[in-house]
């Protein structure tokens, strides 16, 4: 159903681009064909004027038909008015008396349109009373006027020497001629001005995007305006400028659908690089980063998100975010929230309607990575708080131990060194005494058991004073499944990380008798790369997991905890192998 | 009999340098860490040294470093290690260095002087003195099927423990109220059972012993 407006409407614009093309060329052979047969120019000035003619009026018609179907159908109409009543002034050159008067009769139109071109741009329409008033003076100027004018004119001494018969002169009245055509000069001077200051606060009003947008086209607009003022103030002062002003005129008119053309121009690519965005955005995979890159064309670019809780910016995978120095920030909102910050290079500044577009463009795609990364930043601080938490916990074991055998456990040898020096010295007759001095003794003796049992199971001894290797070995000597070490140990460990090393390899070796039913275990340790590598092997029955909460989940739960991380290969039937990477820094 | 004491508490190196002369003994000098007992032994040449584990600065092993030092440069001072906690790898270590006048005690024991000094002195004429948790211990981690250890009878895992230990037949046989020709015999089961190759020296039995026991590793 869709598909017969948009080929009616691609047919119109083939139809109207053809219709107007043709007309529009073949005008410009008249023009040719005019300046060429007429008295009034020759040779190298008549090829100038009429290649500057068609040029012009083919720019005009140009723009304008482009201008028609791609953003404002009536600045495209307007241009192709432009162009068309540019061609009829050249009507003027005709040697026949009635075109000749057509021509001049019209020589005002294109101003007329020109004016409106101005005070329209690029909204398409008139706004205020000043605008329509101005735009009705120069109607009124450019054809009543110009026509009393020519009722009066006589051709040789008002319009133009050696031109053809004015045949709209009725009477002939010289003064009242040159009136009509200060009148008109007067009142075309006021319009001009009058049209500059709008052109002018129009400028200052508009929000930056549409000042970069429409800037070409108002800056040779309001060129136009000037150079006109300035011509007919050198026209009504006798040329003391010579024919300079007109032929500036000229050329900054010719300029304005240049403009027109360029503003349209940088508006596609622009809009092409969002487009692209858009399909990219929509693509399976995209890298947004890449994406809002290559669209805004910075490669350089970085994208921070917001995080509503902290009040920060953090990157995609939930890190601070610390923008450059000499670089601008967009804000990306979206109903109001901030969603994301665009650090881009400065000169973007200068392309505000490009990075809105793109942000627009862009604006969901980033609230979900902003999501994501909100997901990462809290996920970042829960294996922080957690690593925190680990490590407090073995840092107070590794303090309790140390606690423990310089305070309670060196206090009982005292009580004991006190209790044996007492026995050596008590007299022989008190038996009493002794006894109750023995039987101190063996309590203290079961108390001190018990105190050693609980200080071992918090951190074993050898641990603390001979450090991984040593404690390892004497896992594997001490391991029911017969068991080999291999300890290569170059860099430093840290007191906790080794704590956890020795609760890993002794848990894997509990479960390779108990459960893997082994009969030969291997341990390999080794630090690389700021990182100690473990890795237990049996050749038990294997099918062993860390889903089942068992005690290879604690293993697990316990290496995470420290950043770490632990791998279970444990095919059913090919015995069990572990691999534990912790980091030592 | 001259004894330098080395502990970096002070109250327990004082303890003991009191109880040790309640016993007779005399205190050459006191050390609070491996290098004032290395200089002390080089001074005052014991007959013992006895020695904590833990010391500055790192309160890891320097008693047992220093050790190893002192049975290198002197080897004829006895060394007797006072622990908190009883190792038994660095009971093997120990002895794997010498066996002569090699003792390894936790430090409950000081709580028996009688025991204390007899094994400060047995150590002194160049015996062997581990303790009972050593031995203890190593038996406990030889859980392995088909281990020859579990087809020794109760009395027989006695008199093995007390080898271990560094004890004489004789000490043995007194320990145990029984005779010292019932002990021999017990050894000669035990050492059978445990394919272990007679000696007569008691000092080598108890590196015999305490290696079979950690795993048969010779």
């Amino acid at each position: 159903m869709w598909r017969r407006p948009l080929i009616a409407g691609m047919l119109g614009t083939v139809l109207r681009t053809a219709l107007w093309g043709s007309l529009a060329f073949v005008a410009g052979l008249g023009v040719i064909a005019l300046v060429g047969q007429s008295r009034q120019e020759a040779g190298a000035e008549a090829a100038m004027s009429a290649v500057l003619g068609v040029t012009v009026g083919w720019a005009y018609i140009g723009s304008g038909l482009v201008s028609w179907h791609r953003t404002s159908r009536r600045i495209g109409a307007v241009l192709v008015f432009i162009g068309f009543a540019w061609f009829a002034t050249y009507l003027a050159y005709s040697n026949n008396s009635g075109w000749f008067t057509l021509g001049t009769a019209l020589e005002d139109g294109y101003l007329i349109g020109v004016i409106y071109l101005i005070l329209v741009f690029p909204r398409g329409a008139l706004t205020g009373w000043l605008d329509r008033a101005l735009v009705l003076a120069a109607l009124v100027l450019g054809t009543v006027v110009e026509v009393g004018w020519l009722v009066f004119a006589d051709s040789d001494s008002s319009v133009c020497g050696g031109c053809p018969r004015n045949a709209l002169q009725i009477v002939r009245n010289d003064a009242l001629a040159e009136g009509i055509l200060q009148f008109q000069r007067t009142a075309a001077l006021v319009i001009s001005v009058f049209t500059a200051v709008l052109f002018v606060r129009r400028i200052r009003r508009a929000t930056l995007p549409v000042r970069r947008a429409v800037a070409p086209v108002l800056w040779t607009g309001g060129a136009f305006c000037a150079a006109l003022a300035l011509t007919i103030v050198n026209d009504v002062a006798g040329e003391p400028l010579g024919p300079a002003p007109n032929f500036m005129r000229g050329l900054v008119f010719a300029a304005v659908p240049i403009a027109i053309l360029a503003s349209l121009v940088q508006r596609q690519l622009a809009r092409g690089a969002v487009a692209q965005l858009v399909v990219e955005l929509d693509g399976p995979s995209a890298d947004l980063r890449e994406s809002l890159s290559r669209a805004l064309g910075d490669p350089d670019l970085h994208v921070g998100y917001w995080l509503p809780d902290s009040s920060t910016y953090v990157d995609a995978a939930g890190q601070p975010f610390a923008p450059g120095i000499d670089r601008a920030t967009t804000v990306v909102q979206r109903d109001g929230q901030p969603v994301a910050l665009l650090v881009h290079d400065a000169a973007l500044q200068d392309e505000p309607e490009l990075v809105n577009s793109v942000c627009a463009a862009a604006a969901m795609a980033l609230e979900n990575e902003r999501l994501r990364a909100d997901l990462e930043a809290r996920l970042a601080e829960l294996r922080a708080s957690r690593e925190r938490l680990v490590r407090a916990t073995e840092a107070e074991r590794h303090r309790i131990e140390r606690d423990l055998h310089d305070g309670a456990q060196q206090r009982l040898v005292s009580i004991a060194l006190s209790i044996a020096l007492a026995e050596a010295t008590l007299d022989n007759s008190s038996t009493t005494a002794a006894s109750a001095l023995a039987a101190a003794r063996d309590d203290l003796t079961v108390a001190m058991d018990e105190l050693r049992t609980l200080s071992q199971g918090i951190r074993p001894a050898v641990l603390m004073e001979r450090g991984l290797g040593a404690a390892l070995d004497d896992l594997v000597r001490r391991s029911v499944v017969p068991a080999t070490a291999d300890v290569r140990l170059t860099d430093d460990v840290p007191a906790e990380i080794e704590a956890a090393a020795y609760f890993v390899v002794g848990e894997a070796l509990t479960n390779a008798a108990k459960h893997a039913r082994a009969g030969q275990a291997t341990v390999t340790a080794e630090t690389r790369d700021g990182r100690l590598l473990l890795r237990i092997a049996d050749d038990g029955v294997g099918g062993a997991s860390a889903r089942d909460g068992g005690g290879l989940r604690g293993l697990a739960d316990r290496v995470e905890g420290f950043g770490g991380t632990l791998t279970i290969h444990s095919p059913a039937g090919a015995g069990t192998t572990l691999i534990v990477e912790l980091p030592c820094a | 009999m001259r004894v330098v004491i080395a502990d970096d508490a002070v109250i327990l190196r004082e303890g003991v340098a009191r109880l040790l002369t309640e016993a007779d003994f005399e205190i050459a000098g006191l050390a609070a860490d491996a290098d004032e007992l290395l200089e002390l032994v080089a001074t005052a040449q014991p007959d013992v040294a006895i020695i904590d584990i833990r010391m500055p600065p790192t309160f890891t092993d320097e008693g047992l470093r220093a050790a190893r030092t002192i049975r290198e440069r002197w080897p004829r001072v006895g060394i007797l290690i006072l622990s908190q906690h009883v190792q038994a790898s660095y009971a093997v270590e120990l002895l794997a260095a010498g066996t002569e006048g090699i003792g390894y005690l936790l430090k409950d024991r000081v709580g028996k002087l009688d025991e204390l000094a007899a094994s400060i002195r047995t150590v002194a004429t160049g015996g062997s003195v581990l303790d009972p948790s050593v031995v203890t211990q190593l038996v406990a981690d030889r859980r392995r099927a088909d281990d020859p250890v579990d087809r020794l009878t109760a009395r027989e895992l006695d008199v093995l423990s007390l080898m271990a230990q560094g004890l004489t037949n004789k000490a043995i046989a007194d320990r145990l109220f029984i005779s010292e020709h019932t002990v021999e015999k017990h050894v000669g089961s035990i050492l059978s059972t445990l394919q272990i190759s007679a000696t007569a020296d008691d000092h080598r039995r108890v590196l015999a012993v305490i290696t079979y026991l950690d795993g048969g590793r010779t």
